[in-house]
Order: C-alpha cells, then sequence, then structure tokens
C-alpha cells in the first residue's frame, strides 16, 4: 500500500439540512427527498439507493409537501405559496404555479393521478387540473376557518380528509363541500392549554381516517359518522407523519408508519384479532429508534419503511417479513452525505475549497517539518489557513464549484448565473477579481471542470451540453460546445478530463459515458451504457484508461485509444468482486491515481479509502477483503501469499473527500457525525433511567 | 461485460414524425421533439430494466442468449437506419439554427436604426432644434427600444415556457413583480414559518438542548468524555467575544480607578 502522510482535514464545517418530506413512486422504485433548504433529491432504490439527480435549493423556497404524478411527475408545494413541477430530465424547474392561497401547507395527487389538491395557509383548499404539460385551476372546496396542515384522498378519489388545527373535515369531492368536521381533544396536552395541530391524515378505503397529531395521539375515526373509533397514545411529544403502504400494493392497506418528534418510528399493522378468526383490528407492532432529532416524514414502500427528519439522516428500514431473500439488501440504510462531491482541492499550492449552499470557504492546509514513523501523530508547524468566505448573491444554493488545479481559478454555479474568479496570491495575501461578463449560454451549471495545466475549462450545462472554454490571463475564449446527441435530453453530471488534456469524459445519470476528443473537438467514442449510474469517472495519466465506478459498486476501466476494456477490467468481471465490496453502502465518490504508480487506482466512498494494484492477485470470496496491515515480523512469502489487489483503509470515516496531493502526500476530509448533532435544532427532552 | 442495446424501438417513431413535420416552424419542432423525448427515453429505459436480470446471469458463466441471423441482422439495419436518421436531423436542426440566426441579424440591424419618423424629424429639424429634441429623442428611443424588449420578452416566453420559471433570463437579470404583492406575501411567509418554529420548538414543546443531550448519552457511555461544549471550540463563541469584550473593559475601568 505504500506509506503517506496523511493530511486529516476536519474543519470543513459542513451541516446537512433537516429532511422535510420523502416521497416514494413505486412505478419507478425512486424516492424523492426535500430538504428545509428547498433542495429536492432523488434516490433510486433499485441502484443501490443511489442520490441520482438533485434540485438546489432555493431560500425562499421552503418545501412543504411532495407528491409525484401519474407518469412519474413530481411536484412540490411550500410556504412562498407556489406549486413547483420539476424536470426530470433536464434538471430545472419546468414552471411554477401560484395557489393564490398564501403559504402551502399540504398537497395531495387523486388516486387515479389527474388532480393536485393543496391546502393552504388561509383555509383554502384548491383543486387543480395535471394536464399534460401544465397544471390548471379548476375549483376551490369550502374554505375552513384556519390553516390546513395535511390531506389524504380516499383511495376512490370521492372524498378528502383535511387536517387543520383542533379538527379534520372530511370533503365531498364533487360539491367541495365539508361532509364532517371531527373535533380532536386536548386532553392529553400538558399544562398550557396549547393548539392540537393534526400533523398528518391517511384516509383508508373502508373509510377509516386516522391522524396524527402534536398532543401524540394515533387517532382512527369513521368518516361515515364522524366519530372516535380509536386512540393510540404512543409518544409524549408531537407526532409529526403519517404514511400508509401503497394502494398498488398486496395485500393493500394492512401497515402504516408514523414518526415522532422523539425520533421513534412505529410501525402499525392490522392484524386477526385472534388466530384464525376474520375479525382484524390495527396493532402497534414495532418501535424504531433510528433518529435522534424529529422525524418530519416518513413514507412506506413494498418492503420497507422509510424515514427522514432533522437530524438530516435518511433511514430505509426493509421489513423482514417483506422481504424474500435474506441478503444484504434487506439490511437497514442510513444515508447522510450527498453523493457528490462538495470539495475540490489544488494540488499544487495545497488549497481546498468546501461548498457550503450559500458560501465557498477556501482553505490552505497546514504544514508540519517533524517527522515520526507509522501511525504517529505529527504536530503542526503551521495551522491551517482559512483564506477566503465567499458569499453568494442572491437566494440560490450553489449546484457545483471548482477550483483549478493551480490554485489560481475558482468557477461555481446556481441555478440562474455562473461565477468566475481570478485568485492572485502575493505572499500572504490574496486578492479575488471576478470576471465578468460571461456569455450568455454560461447560466447554469452541473458540473465544472478545470483541465489538468488549468488552462481551459469544462462547464456541463443543464441544457446537455458541453462547453469548453480557455482561460486566458483574467479573461477567457469560449472555444467549444459539444451539444448533446439530437433526441436526448439528458444533462450530464459527472465530468473527468485526462491529465494531458486530449481527453474528456463526460456522464449523465443513465445513459452511457461518452469521451470527447479536445484536440479535434468532437465526440471519440461512448462506454456502452451499464444499467447501474456512475457515480464516479476519472482517467489515468499516459495510459488513458478511463476507470468508472457504479452504484452497484462494480469498478470498469476502458481504454479510450483503443476504445475497449482493458484486460484487467475483463479479469475482474470474469472472476467477479468480493463479496464483501458489493455490500458496501455508499458508493465511490472519487477517483485518482499515483504519478509515480500506474498500477494503482485510488478511490474511496464514505467509510474507506481503496488502493487498487492492478498487480497483484484479485481476492475471491475466501480471502480476507479489509486486512489488517501485514505484520512486519512474518516472512516475505506469507505476506505475499496473502496480498490482494485491493488495499482498504478505515481509519478515516465519514470520509468526504480524499486525495493525493504528492506522492508521499494524502488530504482525508472527515466529517465526524458529533459535530453536525452539535448544531442541529433541539432535540425532545427524554427522562434516561439512571442520569 | 454489459453490452448496450441499440435502442431501435424509438428512434424510427421519432424520425417519422420529423419527416412529416415542415421544417419551418422550429419551436413546434423543438417541442415535439421534446415530446417524443420523454416517452421514448422512458421506452428505452424498460429494456434496460428488463436487461437487469440478463446482466446478472451473464456475470454466471451462462451462455448468452442466441440470436438467429434474421433478428441479428434485422437490428444491425435498425442501427444503422437510426444513425442515419439522427444525422438526417442533425443537418436539419443546424439549418434551421442557420437560419434562425440569420433572421436575428435581420431584426438586429433593423432594431440598431432610429425609427423612421424621428429619423425625418431629425432631417427636418433646423440645427437649433435638435439640441431642445435631444432629450426627447431619447425619451422616444428609449420607449422603442422598452416596446421592442417587452415584445422580445413576450415571445421569447411562447418560446422557452419551460424557463418561465426563472424569469431571470439570458440577457435580463432581475425580476419583475408588484412590490404590494411581495410585502405580503413575504410577510404571510414569516408568519407561517413563525407557527412553525412556535409549534415545533416553542414554549411548551419540551425541547432539551443539544449540550444536556450530548451529556446525556456521554453519561451512559463506558469512556466518559469532555462534554461537547469544551470539545467544539465553535460553540458559544458570541458568549466567549462578550465576556472578552467585558473583561477587558472591566481592567479599563479598573486601572482608571485605581490611578485616581
Amino acid at each position: 500500500m505504500g506509506e503517506f502522510k496523511v493530511h486529516r482535514v476536519r474543519f470543513f464545517n459542513y451541516v446537512p439540512s433537516g429532511i422535510r418530506c420523502v416521497a416514494y413512486n413505486n412505478q419507478s422504485n425512486r424516492l424523492a427527498v426535500s430538504r428545509t433548504d428547498g433542495t429536492v433529491e432523488i434516490y433510486n432504490l433499485s441502484a443501490n439507493y443511489f442520490q441520482e439527480k438533485f434540485f438546489p435549493g432555493h431560500e425562499s423556497r421552503a418545501t412543504e409537501a411532495l407528491c409525484w404524478a401519474k407518469g412519474q411527475r413530481l411536484f412540490s408545494a411550500g410556504l412562498n405559496g407556489e406549486i413547483i413541477e420539476y424536470d426530470l430530465q433536464a434538471l430545472n424547474i419546468k414552471y411554477a404555479v401560484d395557489a393564490f392561497g398564501g403559504p402551502i401547507w399540504s398537497m395531495a395527487i387523486s388516486p387515479h393521478g389527474s388532480q393536485l389538491l393543496v391546502g393552504c395557509e388561509d383555509g383554502s383548499l384548491k383543486l387543480f387540473q395535471i394536464t399534460l404539460d401544465k397544471i390548471q385551476f379548476e375549483r376551490n372546496f369550502d374554505r375552513q376557518k384556519s390553516r390546513i396542515l395535511s390531506l389524504s384522498w380516499h383511495p376512490s378519489g370521492t372524498h378528502v380528509a383535511a387536517g387543520s388545527i383542533d379538527y379534520i373535515s372530511v370533503f365531498d369531492v364533487k360539491s367541495g363541500s365539508a361532509v364532517h368536521k371531527m373535533l380532536v381533544d386536548r386532553q392529553y396536552m400538558s399544562v398550557s392549554k396549547r393548539k392540537c395541530i393534526i400533523w398528518g391524515v391517511a384516509f383508508l378505503s373502508d373509510g377509516t381516517v386516522i391522524s396524527v397529531d402534536s398532543a401524540g395521539k394515533v387517532q382512527f375515526w369513521d368518516s361515515a359518522t364522524g366519530t372516535l373509533v380509536k386512540n393510540h397514545l404512543i409518544a409524549n411529544a408531537d407526532v409529526q407523519s403519517i404514511a400508509v403502504s401503497d394502494v398498488s400494493m398486496v395485500p393493500q392497506e394492512d401497515s402504516f408508519v408514523v414518526g415522532t418528534a422523539e425520533g421513534t418510528v412505529f410501525h402499525f399493522q392490522l392484524v386477526s384479532v385472534t388466530s384464525n378468526s376474520s375479525e382484524k383490528q390495527w396493532v402497534r407492532t414495532k418501535p424504531f429508534q433510528h433518529h435522534t432529532h424529529d422525524v418530519r416524514a416518513v413514507a412506506h414502500s413494498p418492503t420497507a419503511l422509510i424515514s427522514g427528519g432533522t437530524d438530516t439522516h435518511l433511514v430505509i428500514r426493509p421489513l423482514m417479513e417483506k422481504v424474500e431473500v435474506k441478503n444484504y439488501d434487506a439490511a437497514l440504510r442510513k444515508i447522510t452525505f450527498p453523493h457528490r462531491r462538495l470539495i475540490s482541492c489544488s494540488k499544487k499550492r495545497q488549497l481546498l475549497l468546501f461548498q457550503f449552499a450559500h458560501h465557498l470557504e477556501l482553505w490552505r492546509l497546514g504544514s508540519t517539518v517533524a517527522t515520526g514513523k507509522n501511525g504517529d501523530t505529527l504536530p503542526l508547524s503551521k495551522d491551517a489557513d482559512h483564506l477566503l468566505h465567499l458569499k453568494t448573491k442572491g437566494p440560490e444554493n450553489i449546484i457545483c464549484s471548482c477550483i483549478s488545479p493551480c490554485g489560481s481559478w475558482i468557477a461555481y454555479s446556481t441555478t440562474s448565473r455562473f461565477f468566475l474568479y481570478r485568485l492572485n496570491y502575493e505572499h500572504d495575501n490574496i486578492s479575488l477579481q471576478r470576471v465578468s461578463k460571461m456569455p450568455a449560454f454560461l447560466r447554469s451549471a452541473l458540473q465544472i471542470l478545470f483541465s489538468e495545466d488549468s488552462t481551459k475549462l469544462f462547464v456541463a450545462s443543464n441544457q446537455g451540453s458541453l462547453h469548453v472554454i480557455r482561460l486566458l490571463e483574467g479573461s477567457f475564449k469560449h472555444l467549444h460546445t459539444f451539444q448533446p446527441q439530437s433526441g436526448t435530453v439528458e444533462s450530464m453530471c459527472l465530468l473527468a478530463v485526462s491529465p494531458d488534456g486530449n481527453w474528456l469524459a463526460a456522464s449523465g445519470t443513465s445513459a452511457g459515458v461518452h469521451v470527447y476528443n479536445i484536440k479535434h473537438l468532437k465526440l471519440h467514442c461512448t462506454v456502452p451504457s451499464y444499467n447501474f449510474p456512475v457515480t464516479a469517472l476519472a482517467i489515468a495519466p499516459n495510459t488513458n484508461n478511463l476507470v468508472i465506478a457504479h452504484s452497484d459498486q462494480q469498478v470498469f476501466e476502458y481504454s479510450i485509444p483503443d476504445k475497449q476494456y482493458t484486460e484487467w477490467s475483463r479479469t475482474i468481471q470474469k472472476q467477479g468482486f468480493h463479496y464483501l465490496w458489493l455490500q458496501r453502502d455508499t458508493p465511490i465518490t472519487h477517483i485518482s491515481f499515483h504519478p509515480k504508480r500506474p498500477m494503482h487506482i485510488l478511490l474511496h466512498d464514505a467509510y474507506m479509502f481503496c488502493i487498487i494494484d492492478k498487480s497483484l492477485p484479485l481476492p475471491n470470496d475466501k480471502t480476507l477483503l479489509y486486512n489488517p496491515l501485514p505484520p512486519t515480523n512474518e516472512s516475505d512469502v506469507i505476506r505475499r501469499r496473502t496480498a490482494h489487489a485491493f488495499k482498504i483503509s478505515k481509519i478515516y470515516k465519514p470520509l468526504l473527500f480524499m486525495d493525493l496531493l504528492d506522492e508521499r502526500t494524502l488530504v482525508a476530509v472527515e466529517r465526524p457525525l458529533d459535530d453536525i448533532i452539535a448544531q442541529l435544532p433541539p432535540p425532545i427532552k427524554k427522562k434516561k433511567f439512571g442520569t | 461485460m454489459v453490452q448496450l442495446r441499440p435502442r431501435a424501438s424509438r428512434v424510427p417513431a421519432s424520425a417519422m414524425v420529423d419527416e412529416g413535420q415542415p421544417a419551418s416552424e422550429e419551436e413546434e419542432a423543438a417541442e415535439h421533439g421534446l415530446l417524443l423525448g420523454q416517452p421514448s427515453s422512458g421506452a428505452a429505459a424498460e429494456p434496460l430494466e428488463e436487461e437487469d436480470g440478463e446482466g446478472d446471469d451473464e456475470f454466471d458463466d451462462e451462455a448468452p442468449e442466441e440470436l438467429t441471423f434474421a433478428s441479428a441482422q434485422a437490428e444491425a439495419r435498425e442501427e444503422e437506419r437510426r444513425v442515419r436518421e439522427s444525422v438526417r436531423r442533425d443537418k436539419t436542426l443546424l439549418k434551421e439554427k442557420r437560419k434562425r440566426r440569420e433572421e436575428l441579424f435581420i431584426e438586429q440591424k433593423k432594431r440598431k436604426l432610429l425609427p423612421d419618423n424621428i429619423l425625418e424629424k431629425l432631417t427636418t429639424a433646423g440645427q437649433t432644434n435638435i439640441k431642445k429634441s435631444s432629450g426627447k429623442l431619447k425619451e422616444a428611443t428609449l420607449q422603442k427600444k422598452k416596446e421592442e424588449y417587452e415584445k422580445g420578452s413576450v415571445s421569447k416566453n411562447a418560446k422557452e415556457k419551460v424557463q418561465k420559471v426563472q424569469s431571470v433570463g439570458q440577457n435580463k437579470s432581475y425580476w419583475a413583480l408588484r412590490l404590494k404583492d411581495q410585502d405580503l406575501r413575504d410577510s404571510r411567509q414569516e408568519a407561517a414559518k413563525a407557527f412553525i418554529q412556535n409549534s415545533l420548538y416553542g414554549p411548551g414543546t419540551n425541547r432539551t438542548t443539544v449540550n444536556k443531550f450530548l451529556s446525556l448519552e456521554n453519561k451512559r457511555l463506558p469512556v466518559k468524555k469532555a462534554a461537547a461544549q469544551f470539545l467544539n471550540s465553535a460553540w458559544g463563541t458570541q458568549k466567549k467575544q462578550n465576556a472578552k469584550r467585558f473583561k477587558r473593559r472591566w481592567m479599563v475601568r479598573k486601572m482608571k480607578t485605581s490611578k485616581k
């Protein structure tokens, strides 16, 4: 593996924002997640829970509701009073429609998928017709006195339950008038007479309405008579979310899930009262405590409970009774960090650029003069410097950012603007100069990359085109634009350039990787598309081998000059990866190479750092994959016998970024979870015995 | 290795529609392309998903599925046709682009010229008049430009339905909105945010502090650590600064009084 001096960076003060809504789509097996900063992420559950797409957030767009409509169209609504539809192909917002009812608290798509109902701050319920390319306001329901916080359609589409403050109303969709009004009592509350907020409702096909409220109750109502049937008190704090197993599932509506402010998720199931009796009742079966903070959103897929909340984790808990094969897919998944890189590094000047939602930070790494043996922590002779804090203008979040390898250019992009800065270093001083007059076509980028010699800038725009720009001293010149192949609208999200500057590889979310020749400015070849999305790309120096990591943990090596997979790649595909390698949770987010050792590939995910040595034999399923460092006193023969191609280090975690600075130095950026918790909103107080 | 299937099914359909399409209305053509692109890409995704199982099988050293010569030939032909069609389509697109650009140039040229009536006025007006009317003229041109701009933006809106949301257009860096509405909307949004904040974190919600929460965990750990507030230097920076300032002031005051 070789010994390295490692910069262990822990000053990347990144806090992901809390999860507000989750919406599960059964047809495509995808999960949409919205966060409190307005970001919407799409996870592909069949591609190893990979975060395929994301829509950057916006300060004024606090998303309060998220749902899928027929034809896999995604809608969101929020406190700015707008209903937004997202374009999942081009990765931008298709349109926003003002509902004219003040902030929107809730949204529900009708069971047939053709109508959309929103509940507003002013107590109005507005019905929209979903047309082919737009939504059209249809009519208002009877206005209520207070805000509509939750909505649910009856599976037949004839009635709607709406949760408000202190009461639940049942509406008839045809007439738009309230049929029943069911008052929720506040009796389980503490001394202060707080209002009882209905955080969630669910309408079952037998006419039962389930409500969850701020008093910690889960209540079952009969919508025909408007009476309370059953009451479960499950928490001392708010119960904030509810999701019923989908109507399309078989058997339908036999389980639902609720999430509480204490971080507990309860599973309710419809079970027979006694064995072999036909009478069934709802029973609270399983509590899960995977969260520390409020569970603001839950979803129920056919095989799993999905929950997300203020503690920023997305938890996917497969239900053991629904899983047919007890393999690794049945394990709990916890997704905390985004599946893309937020950090870029300038090797020459030893700089790190950190990307936050609304600002960038530039740090110079510390240095040391001390030496030590393997495993020692060396004292710093010079501390890391915070060189620059670059705030964005406007309310939009940063999509991507990059620093050039020479350290003298910084580029970042929001949804509407692209920024390029020139940095000048004079001893300890640093000056920043914005390159003005960016061309009109450079408005929004999904990925930015500088060439190794920092003379070219590659920008993947969200129209699917790739721009090549030559950088001159303080200005730029547009060289070429690679247009997407006609008939495709998919945008590119990953870029890689070869160190000699001749090749550019670009990959979208599903189609294959395209390789462009930069000298002749034309498409060179397309790597055959694979079933799973690409998570990382890199081109090796000298050999120009393209290394591609996919979300199912496969790694391919493709020779660009020969236009075919390399021998090593074929060998490893024939033999297959080690089963433990395939069972890793997080995708590989970065690949790099050692300048002096062409046989090495360096890659990392959130929990391990790996050097693949292509000259060594591949491990089979019987060998130990995660081998500790070989004992030095063993003979050379044994060491050679146990050695295999995968050298894995799990010292640094959660690892957000790792790269080679020079031949003997690595930089690792960690983000300890405790530091994130320390910056989250306060959790609910719980009494623990013995404290 | 998983091989890419030629996406035979989708292209002929779109190509055929394209053939029927007159090449004059570029927006419509583009929209058609978009509309066709979506369902067809869905169709393309399906075979891929089907391949999923196959892909797994291939690793298990199973024989590759048999292909008759006829089907392979048909597939190859389809592929060839697809390539030809896409080349043709690219060409027409390019042609259209050129045409559009030409039109744009002409338009721009027109725009640069002042309107005829003003030009006439200019020539008829005496030398003395020009100074007076220049202000007016500016206004007129401004008006004209504005009109044109509006026209342009309208047509653009029609063209780019998709980008209506981000009204930060390609060559304008501002939004147009009525301030009165915006104020109302902002205040409503603030009220809504305050409501959610109050109902989740307000009085009576039984919240603890993060520090207490972390120390609770620490108490139950077998190995006790220092409290988070001592480990995390980022905490309480404001308080620390205030304390520092207070200390400095206090010392200055003390010194003054002691001198007296």
